[in-house]
């Protein structure tokens, strides 16, 4: 189809205390991007940030991010991303960096991605639990999204195939 | 954006996840509006469901510190961390199973599993997505009611086609025009118009102009004028005669009156005025026929052909001239307008089903289940009831309206009469004992008995086959009248077209000497009658006509094969008037050119007579070769060339409404800009303006040209006529002067001899005194006894060039005469092009510079004259405002300046119709000029080149000499 391409880099923002990322908010983030860009890439970087650049979706509590470039140049800003050591939000400055998880041409496939690697993680995590309280909870919540997504399997045949597609 | 995107927006990014943060605490605008989200969802599976309802998402701060919590926590617990997780996988998911609401079904599925026309048929979706996908298909099916309407279905081609069905419809179609009896015939060939009324054919579909003038001038064309219309009066002569005379004046030429035409041995054409307005408000021309006195009785009966725009305007004069007020409501024959032609001579229609308005029974058909289609003969429009005759208690005369009751052939051309005498056959005389077993219907056996009128069907036979030896048409005396009666001329139809010649050799001594008394005296007069004029005989044949289809199983009965139906059946002879028709009878050149012969025939005959004409090689014409024809004959056509009728009024208003239409149909680049080419109207003649103009300028120039005498130039008209704006005029000349046409035709011959340079040969033999000599006195008395009156000339053009219509006729300056008469073959003057006020101002007016309009506008007037006339500019500019809401680029605005000296040469006229004329080899132009200026034009002009006008067409700027003929 004819459209205008762009890549989403679907982001996991990484703070040393963790109740800092409640703090975020999708313009502080998208002001460090750009911040970063401009600082690594000169005016060049920040023209290009400024076209197309938005950040798609950003959950505070798992700090997970969408960041959306051009597809075109997005290797440039996405090389500038390493250098984000902290980000100002709400007056406070945060310490934090950020670790890109994935690469998808649509939101779509980054979703699916995110499904994946949050059902890994949660599996991960139940057998280190500490305590039984701990581990009612997760398995409490790996029931809660296993339940309702009930035909996982499809999707990651179909996330294959599109994966394959690309 | 739009309501309606925001909505498709919000639909379709319903199940997409939303951003989860923390609402500020500092600051409280971040995303609290995204409160939508703001829901007690519970961590639980259950409470999350109930809130996927909602919104796509449970948003991070939940009042009850649910899947995050809502304050910002001390430390990290595996649990809140695990829940966190969960319920982003949760949003993922639904972000990517949920399809958006917007796409259709199919657009979910996969592209490997996608089937062409799966929207169109739903059985190719997977079974699982097809109940889903037939409720999607009936919910936009319903949405649908906007679209447009199925056509209702049609019945097929076979049953439209079947025989009542094709009637119904054709009588469905007829109710609004009425149809001729050849329709059918000339739809198929003819492009046809919708006029007056009537269904007419414009002009074949194939290329015929040149073969139907060369049919008018060496054999024959035949055209059905059956759309005239007749009206019958009838009365005593004297009172008839009484009445009729206030409608017309000697002066125009011969009466209803006319000795001739009285006898019924002539017909006789005239043109109608007003009641006792002459030279003003006429109406149009007629043509009449006195049916010939029967002995010993004063009754007569009258004929009126009038053109159908005609006849609104005149019986309703009629009608008061002879005060016939009481409408005869037709109580014992309702269908005047549609009578039987049923094929066969079965017994009398049913009275009630002759009642029947729509359609009517066939006499054969019994049942009453199906009302059978009934071909309509004569006036389909007109409702049974409708009045057709009038009485008059007082003068005892009756008016009958005849419309379409009487079918009319017009045979154009020399060989027209051959044409006739090949089609048909003088009646056969019935032997008496048939004549007594069918008393009953046909009206021939009884005719025969009396043995007057058999010695009278004799003479008239006679007549008609000596017409075969005339040479040519044009031979016979004009307006010669022949009644006769001949068989149905279907039975000897020629199995091929054949052409019909003239038989000259074949005749005898005898034969000869009667010729010469037929070319000399015309038709003895008796022989000018005719059964055609009783209605019980044209009702009577046209009831009894013999269908084609019982013709054809006659002929197909016959022993031989291909020979003729004898003995004649006894319904097939036909009542007919043939009426000469007059060819060119003004002007010294081509006289008799386009004479011809009239069938006058009883309705429902039409078919019966038309294709075996069409069989003797004539070329058949429509409405456009008619005004060719009296173009070619240089007479006004009716009713393009009669201006000052209601009829003529009334057509340039539809002319000019067309060709503005024309006009407006081209982008307007491409355009002619006739302002530019000092055009004011290009579209219509303003006669009355013209007519006005030239009034005020005699008065005036008359006052000061005493003292000038001869050398007055038109130059120095044209400066006077530039001050004298037309709102001047308008004052002056109130209460308004009706312009009218110059008829009179004595005027006439005296203007013709004016005209013409005395040195011509073909100047005219003066019975008793010769005319006076052109001199200013003459003129003056002569415009004293013709003010505001216009003369229909025609002009010659001297070189090339193709006049056009609403050409400008125009008055050449003495240098333009100088040069013309050093160099006969000179071309003509120019004139320079003319600069468009208008346009300009258009643009300015569509930038919305409106103070700069009265200012322009004053400068526009007269061209740059604006001091001079101060006021007419500023009653321009009063009406601006509506004349620039349509102003149309290239054309003039509705108030025109003065017409006559618009222009550097003075307009005296225009042209109404004009082309190249094939009869005389060169252009030729007929139209009407201003008497007031001609005179004025003809007595400044020297004596050698008296009568040469300059022409120019609207899309030109170049002048062309022609010559200028007043024909009488």
């Amino acid at each position: 189809m004819v459209r205008v391409k762009s890549r989403y880099l679907l982001c996991e923002i990484n703070v040393s205390d963790r109740s800092n990322l409640l703090k975020l908010d999708d313009r502080a983030v998208a002001g460090a991007v750009r911040a970063a860009v401009a600082r690594i890439h000169g005016d060049y970087g920040a023209a290009l940030c400024s076209v197309r650049f938005c950040v798609k979706y950003l959950n505070a509590h798992t700090g997970t991010v969408f960041l959306r470039f051009p597809k075109g140049c997005y290797k440039l800003l996405w090389s500038a991303l390493p250098f984000i050591t902290s980000i100002e939000s709400r007056g406070q400055i945060i310490p934090c960096f950020f670790n890109c998880l994935h690469v998808g041409g649509t939101m779509r496939t980054c979703q699916k991605f995110l499904i994946r690697y949050n059902t890994q993680q949660l599996h991960q995590m139940l057998p280190k639990c500490k305590n039984e309280e701990e581990k009612r909870q997760i398995r409490e919540a790996i029931l809660s999204c296993t339940l309702t997504g009930r035909n996982d399997e499809t999707f990651e045949d179909e996330l294959m195939s599109e994966e394959d597609g690309e | 954006m739009s309501a309606a995107k925001a909505k498709m927006r919000e639909k379709k990014m319903r199940n997409q996840p939303v951003s989860v943060q923390h609402p500020s605490s500092s600051h409280g605008e971040s995303r609290a509006e995204n409160g939508g989200g703001q829901s007690d969802a519970r961590p639980s599976s259950q409470r999350q469901r109930a809130a996927t309802n909602r919104s796509g998402w449970i948003r991070g701060h939940q009042r009850d510190g649910g899947g995050y919590a809502r304050e910002m926590p001390k430390y990290i617990t595996g649990g809140s961390f695990a829940r966190a997780r969960a319920a982003e996988v949760n949003a993922m998911l639904k972000a990517v199973t949920k399809t958006a609401a917007s796409s259709h079904l199919f657009q979910g599925l996969p592209k490997h599993m996608r089937r062409r026309a799966m929207s169109h048929n739903t059985k190719r979706l997977p079974r699982r997505l097809r109940d889903l996908a037939n409720r999607m298909r009936e919910k936009s099916l319903q949405a649908g009611p906007k679209k447009k309407k199925e056509p209702a279905k049609n019945k097929s081609r076979k049953a439209r086609r079947r025989h009542g069905n094709l009637l119904l419809e054709f009588n469905r179609r007829q109710r609004k025009n009425i149809w001729l009896e050849t329709h059918i015939w000339h739809a198929k060939r003819f492009h046809m118009v919708k006029k007056w009324g009537y269904c007419l054919g414009d002009r074949p579909t194939y290329k015929c102009y040149r073969p139907c003038y060369r049919a008018m001038s060496s054999h024959c064309l035949l055209q059905d004028l059956s759309y005239y219309c007749c009206i019958e009066l009838k009365g005593q002569e004297d009172k008839l005669l009484a009445a009729l005379s206030q409608l017309t004046s000697k002066e125009a030429g011969p009466t209803f009156a006319a000795a001739m035409c009285l006898s019924g041995a002539r017909r006789g054409s005239v043109t109608v005025y007003k009641a006792g307005q002459y030279p003003t408000q006429p109406l149009g021309p007629v043509t009449y026929l006195w049916r010939p006195p029967t002995a010993g009785l004063t009754h007569r009966q009258l004929w009126i052909w009038a053109h159908p725009t005609l006849k609104q305007d005149l019986l309703p004069e009629l009608q008061s001239v002879c005060q016939c007020s009481e409408a005869v409501v037709p109580p014992v024959q309702p269908e005047v307008s549609c009578a039987e032609a049923d094929p066969g001579i079965q017994a009398e229609p049913k009275p009630d089903s002759k009642l029947k308005p729509g359609a009517k029974r066939k006499k054969s058909c019994k049942d009453a289940a199906e009302p059978p289609a009934k071909k309509i003969l004569g006036d389909g429009t007109r409702l049974p009831g409708t009045p057709v005759t009038w009485k008059s208690s007082s003068t005892g005369i009756v008016i009958n309206d005849l419309t379409m009751e009487i079918v009319r052939y017009r045979l154009i051309g020399p060989q027209s009469h051959s044409v006739l005498t090949d089609t048909l056959e003088a009646a056969t005389v019935c032997d008496a004992g048939r004549t007594e077993l069918e008393s009953s219907s046909p009206w021939w056996p009884q005719h025969c008995k009396d043995q007057s009128n058999m010695t009278l069907h004799q003479q008239q036979t006679d007549v008609f086959n000596i017409l075969k030896g005339v040479c040519s048409t044009g031979e016979v005396p004009p307006g010669t009248v022949l009644g006769l009666t001949v068989d149905d001329p279907r039975l000897n139809l020629p199995k091929t077209k054949v052409k019909a010649v003239p038989r000259v050799s074949q005749l005898q001594e005898a034969d000869e000497e009667k010729r010469r008394e037929l070319m000399l005296r015309g038709v003895p007069q008796p022989c000018c009658q005719s059964s055609l004029w009783e209605q019980s005989v044209r009702d009577s044949v046209t009831d009894n006509k013999m269908s084609e289809q019982e013709l054809n199983r006659m002929k197909s009965e016959m022993l031989v094969p291909g020979s003729r139906l004898s003995p004649t059946p006894p319904q097939g002879r036909v009542p007919i008037l043939l009426v000469h028709q007059p060819g060119k009878q003004v002007g010294n050149e081509l006289s008799c050119w386009g004479a011809g012969w009239e069938l006058l025939l009883p309705k429902g005959w039409g078919m019966a007579f038309w294709i075996p004409l069409v069989y003797r090689e004539v070329r058949v014409a429509g409405l456009h070769m008619s005004l060719k024809h009296s173009q070619n004959k240089a007479v006004p056509h009716f009713p393009h060339d009669y201006p000052d009728c209601p009829a003529g009024a009334r057509f340039q208003e539809e002319q000019e409404a067309e060709f503005l239409d024309k006009f407006r149909r081209r982008p307007p680049a491409k355009r002619t800009n006739y302002i530019k080419h000092g055009c004011l109207a290009p579209f219509r003649c303003p006669w009355q303006q013209l007519a006005e103009e030239w009034e005020l300028l005699m008065t005036e120039g008359g006052a000061e040209g005493k003292g000038e005498g001869q050398t007055q130039s038109s130059t120095k008209t044209h400066v006077e006529m530039e001050e004298a704006t037309p709102q001047q005029h308008r004052a002056e000349a109130n209460p308004p002067i009706r312009f009218n046409v110059l008829r009179n035709r004595k005027s006439l011959r005296l203007l013709s001899g004016w005209c013409r340079p005395t040195t011509s040969k073909g100047q005219r033999q003066w019975r008793g005194a010769p005319p006076p000599p052109l001199s200013r006195a003459a003129v003056t008395s002569f415009h004293s006894a013709h003010r505001m009156s216009l003369v229909w000339v025609r002009l010659t053009l001297l070189s090339k060039g193709k006049p056009e219509t609403h050409a400008m006729v125009c008055v050449p300056t003495a240098e333009d005469l100088k040069l013309f008469g050093k160099k006969q073959a000179s071309s003509g003057p120019q004139e320079r092009p003319h600069k468009d006020h208008f346009k300009c101002r258009m643009k300015r007016k569509k930038k919305g510079l409106k103070e700069a309009a009265p200012s322009l506008l004053s400068s526009d007037d007269g061209e740059g004259k604006a001091p001079d006339a101060p006021a007419a500019s500023d009653s321009i500019a009063s009406k601006d405002p509506q004349s620039a809401s349509d102003l149309i680029l290239g054309l003039w605005p509705d108030p025109l300046p003065s017409v006559t000296s618009h222009c550097t040469r003075v307009t005296l006229g225009w042209v109404t119709q004009g082309d190249f004329s094939l009869s005389v080899g060169c252009g030729e132009a007929l139209g009407f000029v201003s008497v007031t200026g001609l005179l004025d034009t003809l007595v400044n002009q020297p004596v050698e080149h008296r009568g040469t006008l300059l022409l120019r067409n609207p899309t030109s700027l170049h002048y062309r000499f022609v010559k200028l003929n007043i024909d009488v």
